[in-house]
């Protein structure tokens, strides 16, 4: 994968590049706003991650300028404000997801997958599939080996998220801002108790366990190999 | 004060503005009034030398020349100052009575130099000069009393002017000064504000004027800035304080590794405490911030309808089997749909604040009910527990900024779940209140409640 880091902080720019080398992408890393977006409309990445604060030009503006220049490549945008508005502000200006700072980089990397791989059209799959665990999206059911397992509304949203990002890791953070829109760090054990339930109907009573836990991470679905 | 400050100033210019139109405005009437009467007057010398005239024609007509030269004579009599002045001529021109001398006077009216006359005064004379049975009447009047009416009005508005002025300066002065030392007393006041005496205020007089309701507004913004400094002040510190004892257990954790490090033993326990007591500063740092942005109020222009039965219905939703696992019940009660104005991201943290703030601080077993009513205009969250509940004495502290009951200083929290919740309450004009529920705590905010429709 090609990414494009436009940070003007050198610990957290190398911090996220030596990660994402590591993890086998390319990354390609500036310090200004200004150089950010020309780069970023001359070349073609598969996910640009932007921080909020930048000299030359804010990264609000950098993303505005992008996607009015016709630049479609998925946005991740930093920030050390985590402000209620900022979120939405980011979302609006063209950004596709949001992470505040300080992060962890697993964090970044399940967003920076997710971003990556996220279909470019809505998706029309009304039926997902994950070994033999089946989502249909029509009839709003699940089944797993042929059998209806009965799913609360939120449990089926939960599944949902994590089908569409089989293989991949989900946060904690990204099925509280997707499964429940809860944007903010809970005290308790939600996402646990949640997933632990779901787990439940969808794994316990089958042979191979689907739902991991990916540790210091997040969730994962995937089929066995 | 230099001359040039003094012309900076509005009461200065006020009064010295007030001043000019006032002078304006007496030469103006004064002059229409001087022309008024000078047309008067006029009118009635004329009317005065037509009405002697008269009498001297009908003298004439009625009697013989001895007569009218007689009535002329005893005329010129009563006025030895000449201020009236006669002059009778025959048929042939000769003169046979008269205070005037022997020259050609134009027939008709007209208007003569006293030189002319030989008579010693500055004033001029209006003549009238006319025919009546072969001989010729003139008759003439001084033009004294116009000049002395001249005078007088000259006199008149140089003093009233002169008064007018020295009443004007004078007040404008009084109002001036006045004014004046109340802005100078502003300006000292806010300068001390400037730095950084909160506690300045401005002095009010009894009057109610309009200067009063400044002062008195700016008393009301002072003493509310007052107060927020002095919180954030009390903020500050406790921040200050409060992240000691996790940066100590960060430090010691750190340096532990490096020990562990030295000695070559594994660090990847260590290494993970110290990440964590990291997160838990940062989430410190970013609740306080949360806090401080949903005070600073932005978020109510972004304010939309939303149904708080919903939003609860969903936090309680969320929060059901979590409770179940820590062996709790959680209990939702919301039928009716109660629309207030209000941000949805903010009102289900608010209320998930509440709900996790029961989970963590009461024992197993206890009953967590939540509920939205509506009230007349209002609409009531109600979020209550049967746990150990928090002592009245305590109700108002526990809102504030890292503030933990001491039984709670052990536990994991921020002190902060409550002060959001405050946050959140005030920004949504939200009545908060915390009672005893016997046993228990009972949670209320009190919202307006917004027609459905809109």
């Amino acid at each position: 994968m090609r990414l494009l880091l436009i940070e003007d902080d050198p610990s957290v720019s190398a911090y996220v590049a030596r990660g994402l080398s590591e993890a086998g992408h390319v990354c390609d890393v500036l310090t200004d706003g200004t150089d950010g977006l020309f780069q970023a409309t001359r070349e073609t990445y598969d996910v640009v991650v932007v921080d909020r604060m930048l000299p030359g030009l804010d990264g609000l503006s950098l993303v505005r300028a992008l996607r009015a220049a016709g630049g479609r490549a998925p946005v991740l945008f930093l920030t050390a404000l985590g402000g209620i508005d900022d979120r939405v502000e980011g979302l609006e200006a063209g950004g596709d997801d949001y992470l505040t700072k300080p992060f962890a980089f697993a964090e970044l990397m399940a967003r920076v997958n997710a971003l990556a791989r996220r279909p470019p059209v809505q998706d029309v799959q009304t039926v997902l599939r994950v070994a033999d665990l089946e989502l249909d999206m029509m009839r709003r059911q699940a089944r797993r080996g042929g059998q209806v397992i009965d799913l609360l509304p939120k449990e089926f949203t939960l599944l949902e998220v994590l089908m569409r990002n089989a293989g991949r890791v989900v946060t904690r953070t990204m099925l509280l801002e997707r499964v429940w829109d809860f944007h903010f760090d809970p005290k308790t054990s939600v996402v646990e108790t949640h997933i632990s339930r779901l787990r439940a109907k969808i794994d316990k009573p089958f042979d191979v366990a689907l739902l991991q836990t990916v540790k210091n991470a997040g969730y994962m679905l995937h089929a066995p190999r | 004060m230099r001359p040039a400050d003094l012309m900076r100033r509005t009461a200065f210019r006020l009064a010295l503005g007030v001043t000019l139109f006032v002078l304006t405005s007496l030469v103006l009437s004064s002059t229409i009034g001087y022309s008024l009467l000078r047309q008067q007057l006029v009118a009635r010398q004329d009317a005065r030398i037509t009405e002697i005239f008269t009498a001297l024609q009908d003298t004439s007509q009625s009697n013989d020349q001895t007569d009218l030269i007689e009535a002329i004579t005893t005329r010129i009599k009563a006025s030895p100052d000449r201020s009236t002045v006669y002059l009778l001529r025959g048929a042939g021109g000769e003169v046979l009575a008269g205070s005037l001398p022997d020259i050609w006077y134009q027939p008709g009216w007209s208007a003569v130099e006293a030189a002319t006359l030989s008579i010693p005064t500055d004033y001029p004379y209006r003549i009238f000069a006319g025919r009546v049975d072969g001989y010729t009447i003139i008759v003439g009047l001084t033009d004294a009393d116009l000049d002395d009416l001249a005078e007088i009005s000259r006199s008149a508005f140089v003093w009233s002017a002169l008064g007018v002025l020295l009443a004007v300066i004078g007040v404008g002065a009084l109002i001036a000064t006045r004014i004046q030392a109340r802005i100078t007393e502003v300006e000292a006041v806010l300068h001390r504000v400037a730095l950084g005496d909160l506690t300045a205020r401005l002095t009010l007089s009894r009057a109610g004027s309009d200067l009063d309701q400044i002062s008195l507004a700016i008393n009301h913004a002072l003493a509310r800035l007052g107060g927020l400094v002095e919180a954030m002040r009390q903020v500050s510190a406790d921040i200050a304080h409060d992240l000691r004892s996790p940066l100590n257990r960060l430090r010691i954790r750190i340096e532990s590794a490096a020990e562990a490090e030295a000695k070559g033993l594994p660090v990847a326990a260590d290494l993970a405490a110290a990440i964590a007591e990291s997160d838990a500063i940062s989430q410190t740092f970013s609740a306080l911030l949360r806090i401080a942005q949903i005070e600073a109020g932005t978020s109510r222009q972004k304010f939309t309808p939303q149904d708080l039965s919903a939003v609860m219905a969903a936090v309680a939703e969320v929060y059901t089997e979590v409770a179940e696992d820590v062996g709790m019940t959680l209990t939702c009660q919301t039928s009716r749909q109660a629309m207030i104005e209000g941000d949805k991201d903010l009102l289900t943290q608010a209320f998930a604040n509440l709900i996790e703030n029961a989970l963590r601080h009461c024992p197993p077993g206890t009953a967590i009910t939540c509920a939205v009513e509506t009230a007349g205009t209002h609409v009531r969250a109600i979020i209550r527990d049967s746990g150990p509940g928090i002592p009245e004495s305590e109700s108002d502290n526990v809102l504030r900024r890292l503030y933990r009951l001491e039984k709670s200083r052990t536990t994991e929290g921020s002190g902060l779940g409550l002060a959001l919740v405050k946050a959140v309450a005030d920004l949504h004009h939200a009545e908060l209140t915390l009672t005893d529920a016997q046993p228990g705590l009972r949670v209320s905010l009190l919202f307006n409640q917004i027609d459905a429709a809109g």
